[in-house]
């Protein structure tokens, strides 16, 4: 038997696994940042002032990879204006307060789908990005299965939800298995073509035994769909160690996912996309887990998108002053600066630390233990990568990086979280994939000068 | 509202997997080995130890200051490198040579080589071959029987006073079965001559339980050590198990295989290098205790190793999964 790649034991923290989602109080007003999705920043087509109600289109798309924004919640537009960002670039956001009624848009309505492209359109038009982190648009993900180099013949609905404290994903799956149903059937009639004869396999961590048997009912009569148990092993669901250990393909790096035969999509995301397709109501709120050493009450709520987090920790409540917020799930989720930011399309968990837990240790010399490349699920030897980096010449040091294998880096951050001296290991393999990266680019740029030229 | 921390990712960390905590629990592992050594060896054991680990921490304390570098005591593996000089050496050795070997490891074997984590060789024992080398005799050469009455036992150990006389190690080259060789559960007990650390092997195995439990070293990583030394006595030697493992239990093949071929910084970080490398330890003991001059052979075969280190761990690395390399 294939061993799995994932190895590390985390603590579970899954608190709200029992939690059923309660819908929030109409938030007063919803801040929407213009870059809720992985592409450029969407273009606002509202005004200050204007009357906006909800599923609204407020925000067309923009550029490559671009997903169009919504109003959540139906009142008047109030500021349009920028905020900064974690990676420092700033983005538009536009702040709607709330008339408190949630008048549902004209707009809304059942989209008419046809054939693949009018899906493909539709799915594009519900502002449907992937959830699990990424927010990668997710009509633009099934553009690419529509290659014809490439043959899918899988499609890994990724239901790990592998990180701490989670289980957004875990309540989608109880609260609405017909979703995840539907979504499967829009995808095996308006994509026949490319995945009509694909296994669709939801892997799901068997940590979540009451959502694995609910969907073997569901699924209990559909051949095509196999519920994938994995180990409860972190990280199951990086795309990377998921193709691996659900099919035993090795994604290398650089070549886009399908052509692995392979496609893969956040469990949520496709069923928040069969509840558009079925309604007409966009991506406009989610489930999201608000947990941590500082939470009074752990719950899992139900809120518009563009609600400000400090509005969720109100209903939670605080047990202590919070020493660090974290959007997303403690590996790999975003520390904010302020608890009066926005949740956003992909904010499956608001996680607050107290004061204790959110320092980490200063990091220490290197003592060779060899733990992070044992818990590497692609076995990347950071040190080796740490001293590639150093190389003055940068065709050497970009040589010598790409033999370290770095760019398999699968960004799981097992290594900087076993590592006994807290070295910022992650940020290494990161700060050598933009370096190769550039260098990259540099090269083409040369290549192409001297052919004009 | 108090500032919010930010940091890049993760946002936890193992728990306990922290370098002091690491070291701590080499020292903890050590302590049965430390205990029953001054039990056998009297209080002179007990100076001859605290000598050595007080001097490496006060060298590392005074190197640091003395370049300008950050405090770095509190990672405990000067503790470790004392406590392990210390039950290195036999209580013969005076203690103003045990400062002069600390010092020597924590300041040129590991401090001129850049800290933790760049010393090419295992400070503890580059130490005790230094003083080896130095001041002649240091280890198991010369030897004493232990002060505790374990008569029961039998030879070498009927008298409560110290004695001189043989190691079974020296007894042991003589060839199986010579005169002065002890038994197996004689050499398990360890109420014998030898250096402070390495006589007792049930305290030695505990040690290596606990680490093994502690998830601080691979449990095949000092059996194979002790395997290759076994196999080497056992089909080099004369097909006689009792005497390979006497060749096992004598001298510092535990000590060496339990705490110095698993440290970290000197050893291969891949798991089929520390393999080859404890294979390579053995290998090297057996060819010294049977034709070098020496009767003990264990700290020049890890000292050399450890100069491999790098090699092994660069040969034995495995390619990077959808990687080039």
């Amino acid at each position: 038997m294939r061993k799995d790649i994932s190895s590390l034991h985390v603590p579970h923290n899954k608190n709200t696994a029992a939690c059923e989602p309660q819908r929030i109080a109409i938030p007063a007003e919803v801040i929407l940042p213009m870059n809720m999705h992985s592409g450029h920043d969407a273009e606002p087509i509202v005004n200050v002032g204007d009357y906006v109600k909800v599923g609204q289109l407020i925000a067309r798309e923009e550029g490559r990879f671009s997903s169009p924004v919504h109003a959540t919640v139906s009142g008047t537009v109030a500021e349009i204006a920028t905020m900064p960002t974690a990676n420092g670039k700033g983005t538009t956001f536009i702040r709607i307060e709330s008339d408190g009624k949630m008048e549902v848009s004209e707009t809304v309505k059942k989209p008419e789908i046809t054939d693949c492209a009018s899906f493909l359109q539709a799915v594009r038009d519900g502002g449907i990005v992937g959830l699990g982190g990424a927010a990668f648009p997710t009509w633009a993900k099934f553009n690419e299965a529509t290659n014809p180099d490439y043959k899918v013949d899988t499609v890994l609905i990724n239901a790990a939800e592998c990180e701490p404290y989670i289980t957004s994903d875990h309540r989608m799956m109880l609260a609405h298995p017909d979703w995840i149903a539907d979504g499967i059937e829009y995808l095996r009639t308006y994509m026949g073509d490319y995945l009509g004869n694909a296994t669709f396999k939801i892997c799901v961590e068997t940590n979540k035994a009451d959502a694995i048997e609910i969907l073997e009912k569901t699924f209990a009569d559909k051949p095509y769909v196999v519920i994938h148990k994995l180990k409860t092993i972190y990280p199951q669901g990086a795309k990377q160690v998921m193709l691996y250990n659900a099919t035993g393909r090795v994604a290398v790096a650089g070549r886009r996912f399908p052509s692995f035969g392979a496609l893969i999509i956040n469990v949520s995301s496709l069923a928040l996309m069969a509840n558009y397709l079925n309604t007409g109501m966009p991506l406009v709120e989610r489930i999201v887990t608000v947990d941590g050493p500082a939470v009074a009450q752990p719950m899992n709520l139900i809120a518009p998108i563009g609600t400000r987090i400090s509005e969720l920790l109100k209903i939670t409540g605080l047990k202590a002053e919070p020493g660090k917020v974290v959007v997303g799930g403690p590996m790999n989720g975003t520390a904010i600066y302020s608890v009066d930011d926005p949740m956003v399309k992909v904010s499956n968990a608001v996680l607050v630390f107290d004061e204790k837990t959110a320092k980490l240790c200063e990091p220490s010399a290197c003592i060779n233990c060899g733990r992070c490349v044992e818990k590497c699920p692609v076995r990347i030897d950071v040190a080796e990568v740490d001293r590639a980096l150093k190389i003055k010449n940068e065709d050497a040091r970009a040589q010598a990086l790409i033999d370290t294998g770095v760019r398999q880096c699968v960004d799981c951050a097992c290594c900087s979280y076993v590592c006994p001296a807290s070295r910022p290991l992650l940020q290494i393999n990161w700060e050598a994939k933009a370096f190769l990266k550039k260098y990259a680019a540099e090269q083409r740029e040369k290549k192409e000068a001297n052919i004009n030229g | 509202m108090a500032k919010l921390h930010i940091s890049s990712t993760p946002h936890i960390h193992q728990k306990g997997s922290f370098t002091g905590k690491i070291m701590l629990d080499v020292a903890i592992a050590l302590l049965p080995a430390t205990v029953v050594g001054i039990l056998f060896f009297g209080l002179t054991a007990l100076w001859v130890v605290l000598t050595c680990v007080i001097s490496a921490v006060l060298a590392e304390v005074i190197f640091n200051l003395c370049v300008g570098k950050k405090q770095t005591v509190g990672d405990f593996s000067a503790v470790v490198t004392g406590l392990l000089l210390g039950l290195n050496l036999s209580i013969n050795v005076p203690l103003w040579q045990c400062v002069i070997g600390s010092v020597f490891a924590i300041v040129v074997v590991k401090g001129f080589f850049g800290g933790l984590g760049k010393n090419i060789v295992n400070p503890a024992i580059a130490a005790r071959v230094f003083m080896l080398l130095t001041f002649g005799s240091v280890g198991a050469v010369v030897t004493i029987a232990p002060v505790l009455d374990l008569g029961f036992l039998g030879q070498a150990v009927a008298a409560p006073e110290l004695i001189a006389g043989a190691t079974p190690l020296a007894a042991l080259n003589q060839g199986a079965g010579a005169e002065g060789t002890l038994s197996v559960l004689q050499l398990l007990v360890g109420a014998h001559g030898g250096t402070i650390g390495e006589t007792c092997g049930i305290a030695l195995l505990l040690g290596y339980v606990y680490l093994v439990a502690r998830k601080v070293i691979k449990w095949y990583v000092p059996a194979a050590f002790v395997a290759t030394v076994f196999a080497c006595f056992y089909l080099l030697d004369g097909f006689n198990a009792t005497y390979a493992l006497q060749h096992v239990l004598a001298g510092g093949v535990l000590l060496g295989a339990i705490f110095m071929a698993t440290d970290y910084v000197t050893t291969p970080n891949t798991p089929w290098g520390r393999v080859i490398f404890c294979v390579g330890a053995g290998l090297l003991t057996f060819a010294i205790r049977k034709f070098g001059s020496f009767p003990e052979g264990v700290s020049i075969a890890i000292l050399t190793m450890n100069l491999l280190t790098p090699f092994i761990s660069t040969w034995t690395k495995k390619k990077t999964l959808g990687g080039i390399k």
